[in-house]
């Protein structure tokens, strides 16, 4: 090999790549106006950005996996602990660990300026990243359903029923709520995706439903509690 | 040294060294940190990100002073000029050094730009910038002047253009957390897996012909093929960071592949390293500065390409990403390809700028094996940690702080080996700063 060959490898491999890179960065910059929801940006968003910049949040957080590791990672934050987890914890961070051998520092934000983080974060949390982080994904069953199914040794599905609410209004074997039909034998009338669609959406099936619709249970936790509930016969 | 313009150098490396001394004292209060309870009324003075701020800056900061001053003393023996103005590089040197100070304490009152590793806030961007521009321009004036061209100056030259360059994607504001993001990484991917792996190979390449004696025209044939690989596999490689932010899908195949292909040009540098050993006309008068090579070709090869091709690939990088795993790969990566290559480019420059043609490595052997051993312990204790992170909160879903109680013990001991490279460290400054000639040998 020549000098004159290996400053050939050189400039094509650069330029190559770099052509490579440039052109999906283009189509990257389309694609992440979808993906990233940019038409639900608005000024309390772009503030809640600036706040959160403004503390430095995101040297001790990840978010989207980036930034340091010594607090949780915020993506999915309002999935997990809700609006009201967030203000809580910016607001007063000494009560909400006081209990814990890990600090946050009270950074004395604006009540304005934590409601602006919270819009911040509840954008962020509709992302769509390929399902990052696995412990928010929407295919897996919450903390407590698994430990009811690896300590008690119930089915997915029944814990979701047990864990969920279900009971505040249904009954089975004779306990449990009166204020919606008892689901002893729901299996009998309905199959597995019936039981999904109605839970989704109670009224599309029934227009004098009083059932809300269940918006929270995520993707599996609704098919695990719909085979739970359509083997009952 | 054979030009007077060389020995500012010496200053640039002198400014570097307590900085990096420095950065290890907030690194040891950052390992404290995840494994004792620092106090409610600490924390709110003095948090974890400020820490982590100034740790981080530091090294960005010390490295930089290291590659500037390497520049310096290179280029006038490859153009064989004197640097167009020493003025400018004294100016460069002071306006540096006093941004970093006033970013440093600025930190610590909250001034920050609030993103990771960018936290400098916008208004001194600006003076970076200048500075920046001022070293460019008195380096490539150098060269211009001299018009000497070499593959060697070329590179280094091309390097540095590309750094500054990159920096600017760091300092606009953006609306979309998704496209911060994606900018974020044209400034920290493609400065330490395309900018500095050019300076880098640049500066190798030089200490190693100088020191070998093997012929210009080997050295620079295989500078061509590395960089060539690295800018191939760096740049579209730094797909790998956009598996997870928001952006499309055919990331991870992108970014799978070129970043599995990242080791490839760093294998090529051991491999060159050793066939110049193997074929070397000069006799090694200073064997710890060639230790330092060998070393930071072998470190450079685990700490970023090993290290990092095993958490590149998606299917793990899902449940690794922003994990400790991330950790133990940054601190034996920087380190084995950063810090070791300016460590070697110190020992090398330093003694001949004092005009040492030999120097006593006692002090300096100790401190090289002191520092090695103990960041390699780190960059293991840190993995076991990131695995016990992986699967504990992200495979089991059992909760952040479950994860970082089963970590306590691992980011403890990290804790302790922290001291022992602070040892070797501080062996190493104090030797490199008090250089003496080696008694003759008998």
């Amino acid at each position: 090999m020549t000098k004159k060959i290996a400053f050939w490898i050189f400039l094509l491999g650069t330029l190559s790549s770099a052509v490579v890179f440039l052109a999906l960065t283009w189509d990257t910059h389309k694609q992440v106006a979808v993906l990233s929801n940019a038409d639900k940006i608005d000024d309390r968003v772009v503030a809640g950005k600036r706040a959160f910049e403004k503390y430095n949040c995101n040297d001790c957080h990840t978010i989207l996996g980036f930034g340091a590791y010594y607090g949780p990672d915020l993506t999915r934050v309002i999935q997990r602990i809700g609006d009201e987890g967030v203000r809580f914890r910016i607001k007063s961070p000494e009560l909400a660990f006081a209990n814990s051998w890990r600090k946050m520092p009270n950074v004395h934000a604006s009540d304005a300026e934590i409601a602006d983080m919270v819009a911040f974060f509840k954008w962020v949390n509709e992302i769509n990243n390929n399902d990052w982080p696995p412990q928010d994904s929407k295919k897996r069953l919450s903390r407590g359903e698994q430990a009811m199914v690896a300590s008690v040794g119930v089915s997915p599905g029944a814990a979701v029923f047990q864990s969920k609410g279900c009971m505040n209004c249904h009954a089975l074997h004779g306990t449990g709520g009166t204020f919606g039909p008892a689901l002893d034998t729901v299996g009998r009338r309905k199959t597995t995706e019936e039981i999904e669609h109605y839970v989704k959406d109670p009224k599309s099936v029934n227009p004098k439903a009083m059932m809300p619709p269940q918006k929270e249970l995520t993707d599996r936790e609704l098919e695990e509690v719909a085979k739970f509930l359509s083997n009952l016969k | 040294m054979e030009y007077r313009s060389q020995k500012i150098a010496y200053w640039y490396f002198a400014a570097a060294l307590p900085l990096f001394v420095l950065q290890i004292f907030l690194g040891l209060y950052l390992a404290y940190s995840y494994t004792w309870t620092v106090p409610q009324s600490i924390v709110d003075v003095f948090p974890f990100a400020t820490a982590r701020a100034m740790h981080t800056n530091l090294l960005v900061l010390w490295m930089l002073l290291g590659f500037m001053g390497g520049t310096y003393y290179i280029v006038p023996e490859e153009t064989k000029s004197e640097i167009y103005s020493e003025k400018l590089a004294w100016f460069q040197l002071i306006a540096l050094l006093a941004t970093g100070v006033v970013a440093l304490v600025g930190f610590f009152f909250g001034w920050t730009q609030g993103r990771p590793l960018l936290e400098i806030p916008r208004p001194l961007d600006l003076v970076v910038v200048v500075g920046a521009l001022v070293f460019l321009f008195n380096v490539a004036m150098t060269m211009i002047k001299a018009n000497r061209w070499t593959a060697i100056q070329g590179t280094l030259l091309g390097g540095l253009v590309f750094l500054a360059l990159l920096y600017l994607f760091g300092i606009p504001f953006y609306r979309n957390e998704v496209i911060d993001w994606y900018y974020w990484w044209w400034v920290i991917h493609l400065w330490v897996e395309g900018a500095w792996e050019l300076v880098t190979a640049a500066i190798f390449a030089f200490v190693l012909m100088k020191m070998t004696g093997v012929e210009r025209h080997v050295v620079e044939k295989w500078l061509y093929v590395e960089i060539g690989l690295f800018l191939f596999t760096g740049i579209a490689g730094t797909g790998h960071h956009y598996y997870w932010i928001g952006a499309p899908r055919y990331w991870l195949w992108v970014g799978g592949i070129f970043s599995a292909l990242e080791p490839v040009p760093i294998i090529l540098m051991l491999i060159d390293t050793m066939m110049h050993v193997k074929k070397r006309e000069a006799k090694i008068l200073n064997p710890l500065t060639w230790t330092y090579a060998v070393g930071c070709a072998i470190y450079h090869f685990i700490g970023a390409g090993v290290w990092g091709f095993l958490h590149t690939l998606p299917q793990i990088n899902y449940y690794t990403h922003g994990s400790q795993v991330t950790v133990s790969h940054g601190h034996l990566a920087f380190f084995g390809a950063y810090a070791l290559l300016n460590l070697m480019t110190f020992y090398y420059a330093m003694p001949k700028i004092k005009g040492i043609e030999v120097y006593d490595d006692r002090r300096g052997k100790f401190g090289f094996w002191t520092m090695c051993v103990a960041m390699m312990l780190m960059g293991l204790f840190f993995g076991v940690a990131g695995v016990l992170q992986s699967y504990i909160e992200r495979v089991l879903g059992l909760g952040f702080m479950t994860a970082q109680s089963y970590m306590r013990l691992w980011m403890g001991i990290v804790f302790f080996c922290g001291f022992a490279f602070l040892a070797g460290l501080l062996t190493t400054v104090t030797d490199l700063l008090t250089l003496r000639p080696a008694k003759a040998r008998a």
